[in-house]
């Protein structure tokens, strides 16, 4: 092993702990999630299944599902990966290691409050923010946590210049609580008044959904397709130019056209979806020219996940520009092409960029072989097939949607008829992503019970270890 | 899973290329004017009671459905009960010592409807005759912060009630009025009231 | 970026913009929360929902009828038309058979109405809020602000899956909005929501008849007081019915 390898495995390892805490969580929370978003769905096929149980009614497993995928898997996961990538970069080991672990139980407690509160009939009623303010403030203090441990480690770093990958990430890690802190304290603490609360929770849902989730996830991206192929990030002029477009009109996105608010919301809105072609051609640009000199055979490991998930960022971005812009905007509002738009960037861009960093790291950290090497490829083949049976036809039907809707007559119940068909196949595709789900857990938790039986094997083996016999000279 | 052997840093390598290219600064300077402008059509800017389809505060001003004649009288008489008859008395029949009365006044019923008009918009103090009797009270100009539509209205009502025959005042009217006696102090008594062209 | 202060200032600055933008700007446009008068009267718009319906919008918050239905209804333009008014002489009648009445722009209206004041007639501009939300028989106007001004939480729905429900209390009476809670496909025979059958329970006496409970009769009351046809100075249009 040569000198790299070694420092390397000594950053790994210090990782470990805290990173299994919470990938462990976040794979189960995904598949909570997902299985709660695959019952919400079949809603539509069999409306009489859950007739008779307030607990699984739409309105409470969908909003259920969705937070149990962002704050029950995509952040945890996000941050335990963004906590090794800044220890790698900076080439010292993960500082403050007993802080995420701590962060990761608490977090776990504070989604299973927030699940069953949402369950119960406690959702807060604000889009992505469901949970009520006992769980987000668990959230908050368990995030704030794994942020000191991010800083110490960066603030640590021996290579003190900075990579694209880190103005990604630190801005990411900056943007979450001052977001979530504004629209808990605005909207649920102390609520501002009237439809002001519908304009914060879109500027909330959008910075987290779009602008948070694109920072973390384009700064995940960038280090392992630099990583991976042994080779940096090209065009680095035009990274900082994507970072800097990105961050100034990718927070003015998220006000639906068509919203009962005064109209320079919207319009603001409608201007700054223009404006993020610019930042998109950016980010095209340096993603061609770091991909396509890159010799790395894409065998559906985490190379092929990085590739994939940074070609659907652009796509999302794009879908988020048709549904913000003025004309086609007003057409597509309140209909079904929002949310295929946010499974794009959840699913297509976030999810699988994360499961990426997950399978880099998971080997090295842990110092054990995958169990299923052959899961990573074929998770990354379900995810695929799950996302575009989820968001194509959830995209088209929402587009029809919209069309329809403009033609007033045409009875309404027809139109929700016409989505059926779409929204079957849409359940296909919840459960594709459900079995990748289950793939990407079985490779964590089989790690972690080796990891453990390999623990208990030491300590077993160092207690029943004969006794060193001196000999006793009389 | 890739075996590195260089480090993490060897890999990335120092950040390349110190300038943007010129040609994606044009195109985003292009794309915010043409979002200027945009904006600038679109959005009211920023006043709170513009809403989309509106696109300015003058648009919406011209789309207030301005009232029939019926619509005209049910609105003068809503604002008549909220600002006059509290010393005017329900049916124009004045409060000895607080407010001369309205049926029947002679200036009420006036061809021109300035006098009249002038009264809520200016206020009035000193002595004034109405319908034989000496009345000396001060009235403050309780009209003049209604709106152009909300003053004609009451006008109309006052002039076409209780046996008035006074006739419609337009809203058009009452705005140029507005304009020509802004600034103006409070009328002072009949002599004041007769001055007025 | 040569520090780590400097993309802290850069976040700090994209997301400071924003947030004054975007919450900053409407919390002290819109926070003030100030009542508006309904257009042409002395009538205070909105006034609070009454007890149980201010508890319904709790119900329909816990249950999230806003995942499938929306209370915002949207408006593509507005056009006008004017209509004779009173007694109008045969020349005038001549007249106004020559000329486009309805289906105007505002300008388009004022150059027919001198045309008819010249000629000696009285007339009056109706202006009428044109939409596919309006066509559909949602609304009479665009929602506004004022609209949502008593709500805690406002409850305005991302999706369509439902129809709108911002004049629902103007379509529908208790009994219907009972029938559609229990079992919406004997109403609406391809309604794709799912029934609410928890929401009722049987009545006391062992007569199997299914009584609302409170919930349902909480969120039925919010549902009737759901009206918001009501012209005001940001959303004004003329209440006489169009002739058709």
């Amino acid at each position: 092993m040569n000198a790299n390898e070694t420092k390397y495995s000594a950053i790994d390892a210090s990782c470990r702990v805290p990173l299994l805490a919470l990938f462990g969580g976040a794979a189960l929370w995904l598949i909570v999630g997902l299985g709660l978003a695959f019952l919400a769905s079949l809603t539509f096929h069999m409306p009489e299944k859950f007739a008779g149980c307030p607990y699984f009614s739409y309105g409470r497993i969908e909003p259920a599902a969705n937070d149990a995928i962002v704050y029950g898997f995509a952040l945890p996961a996000a941050l335990g990966v963004v906590l090794w990538i800044f220890a790698r970069l900076g080439e010292t080991e993960l500082a403050l290691p007993i802080v995420p672990i701590a962060a990761a139980n608490i977090w776990n407690i504070g989604v299973l409050v927030g699940i069953v509160g949402i369950l119960i009939g406690n959702s807060t009623g604000f889009a992505w923010l469901e949970f009520p303010r006992p769980a987000s403030v668990l959230i908050f203090i368990a995030y704030l946590l794994i942020a000191i441990s991010a800083f110490a480690t960066f603030g640590a770093r021996r290579e003190r210049a900075l990579q694209p990958a880190h103005w990604f990430l630190l801005a990411g890690l900056f943007w979450f609580p001052w977001i979530y802190s504004t629209a808990n304290l605005f909207l649920v603490a102390w609520p501002v008044r009237g439809v002001t609360q519908a304009v914060i929770d879109w500027w909330f849902s959008n910075n987290l959904l779009f602008v948070c989730f694109g920072l973390l996830g384009l700064g995940t991206a960038f280090y392992l397709l630099s990583k991976i192929s042994a080779r940096p990030v090209q065009a680095t002029n035009y990274a900082l130019f994507a970072f800097w477009t990105f961050i100034l009109f990718a927070p003015w996105c998220g006000m639906p056209q068509t919203a009962p608010i005064p109209a320079w919301l919207p319009a603001a809105s409608g201007v700054a979806s223009g404006l993020m072609v610019v930042p998109v051609i950016a980010l095209c640009v340096v993603y061609l020219k770091t991909v396509y000199g890159a010799k790395v055979e894409c065998k559906g490991g985490p190379y092929c996940h990085a590739k994939f998930a940074t070609a659907a960022f652009i796509l999302s971005a794009l879908m988020l520009l048709c549904w913000g812009c003025p004309v086609f905007g007003k057409v597509v509002d309140l209909t079904w092409f929002g949310p295929s738009q946010v499974y794009m960037q959840l699913f297509g861009f976030f999810a699988i960029v994360v499961c990426a960093g997950i399978y880099e790291s998971l080997a090295g950290v842990m110092g054990l072989e995958l169990p299923f090497p052959v899961f990573v490829r074929f998770q990354h083949w379900a995810f695929m097939i799950g996302l575009a049976l989820l968001v194509v036809p959830l995209a088209w039907c929402g587009v029809h949607q919209g069309f329809k809707m403009q033609d007033a007559t045409i009875p309404f119940s027809d139109i929700t008829q016409g989505t059926l068909m779409s929204l079957r196949v849409s359940s296909m595709g919840w459960l594709f992503l459900l079995l990748g789900s289950l793939m990407l857990a079985a490779n964590i938790f089989v790690m972690t019970i080796k990891w453990h039986l390999g623990v208990v094997i030491c300590v077993k083996d160092a207690i029943t270890a004969p006794l060193e016999t001196q000999e006793v000279k009389s | 899973m890739s075996n590195d052997v260089k480090t993490d840093l060897q890999a990335s390598g120092k950040p390349q290329g110190s300038t943007v290219p010129v040609w994606i600064f044009a195109v985003t300077l292009v794309l915010l004017y043409i979002g200027g402008i945009y904006f600038d059509r679109n959005s009211g800017w920023f006043n709170a009671e513009v809403y989309a389809p509106y696109q300015t505060m003058e648009q919406l001003e011209a789309y207030q459905p301005k009232s029939g004649a019926a619509a005209m009288m049910a609105q003068g008489q809503r604002t008549y009960g909220m600002i006059c008859a509290a010393c005017h008395g329900d049916s124009g029949q004045g409060k000895p010592g607080q407010a001369p009365p309205l049926a029947g006044s002679e200036w009420v019923n006036a061809a021109d409807f300035k006098e009249v008009a002038e009264i809520p918009q200016l206020g009035l103090n000193g002595e004034v005759h109405v319908e034989g009797q000496d009345w000396n009270q001060q009235m403050a100009p309780m009209g003049a912060t209604l709106s152009d539509s909300d003053l004609a209205a009451v006008l109309t009502y006052i002039r076409g009630s209780w046996g008035n025959k006074g006739g419609a005042v337009e809203q058009d009217d009452v705005k140029a009025l507005r304009t020509a006696v802004a600034g103006h102090p409070p009328i002072n008594g009949e002599a004041g009231l007769k001055a007025i062209k | 970026m040569k520090s780590g202060f400097s993309v802290f200032l850069a976040a700090f600055i994209g997301l400071g913009l924003s947030w004054c933008g975007f919450v900053l700007g409407p919390v002290l446009q819109l926070g003030a929360g100030k009542q508006t008068m309904v257009l042409n009267s002395s009538e205070v718009y909105p006034n609070q929902r009454p007890g149980d319906a201010t508890l319904g919008l709790q119900v329909y918050r816990a249950y999230g009828c806003a995942a499938c239905h929306t209370t915002q209804v949207g408006q593509d333009g507005m056009i006008c038309d004017v209509v004779l008014a009173g007694k109008n002489s045969a020349a005038v009648s001549n007249l106004v058979a020559s000329l486009k009445l309805t289906g105007l722009t505002i300008d388009d209206a004022g150059l027919v109405s001198s045309k008819i004041a010249a000629a000696g007639g009285k007339m009056e501009t109706h202006i009428i809020p044109v939409g596919a939300d309006i066509a559909r028989g949602w609304g009479m106007r665009h929602s506004v602000a004022e609209d949502f001004l008593w709500d805690n939480p406002v409850q305005l729905g991302s999706v369509r899956i439902g129809p709108d429900l911002a004049n629902v209390g103007l379509r529908y009476d208790a009994a219907w909005e009972y029938q559609h809670l229990l079992d919406p496909k004997s109403q609406t025979p391809n309604s794709a929501m799912p029934p609410y059958k928890f929401l009722f329970e049987s009545a006391a006496g062992g007569s199997g008849k299914l009584v609302p409970s409170e919930d349902a009769k909480n969120l039925v009351a919010y549902l009737l007081s759901l009206r918001v046809n009501v012209p005001l100075h940001d959303a004004p249009y003329s209440t006489v019915a169009p002739k058709k």
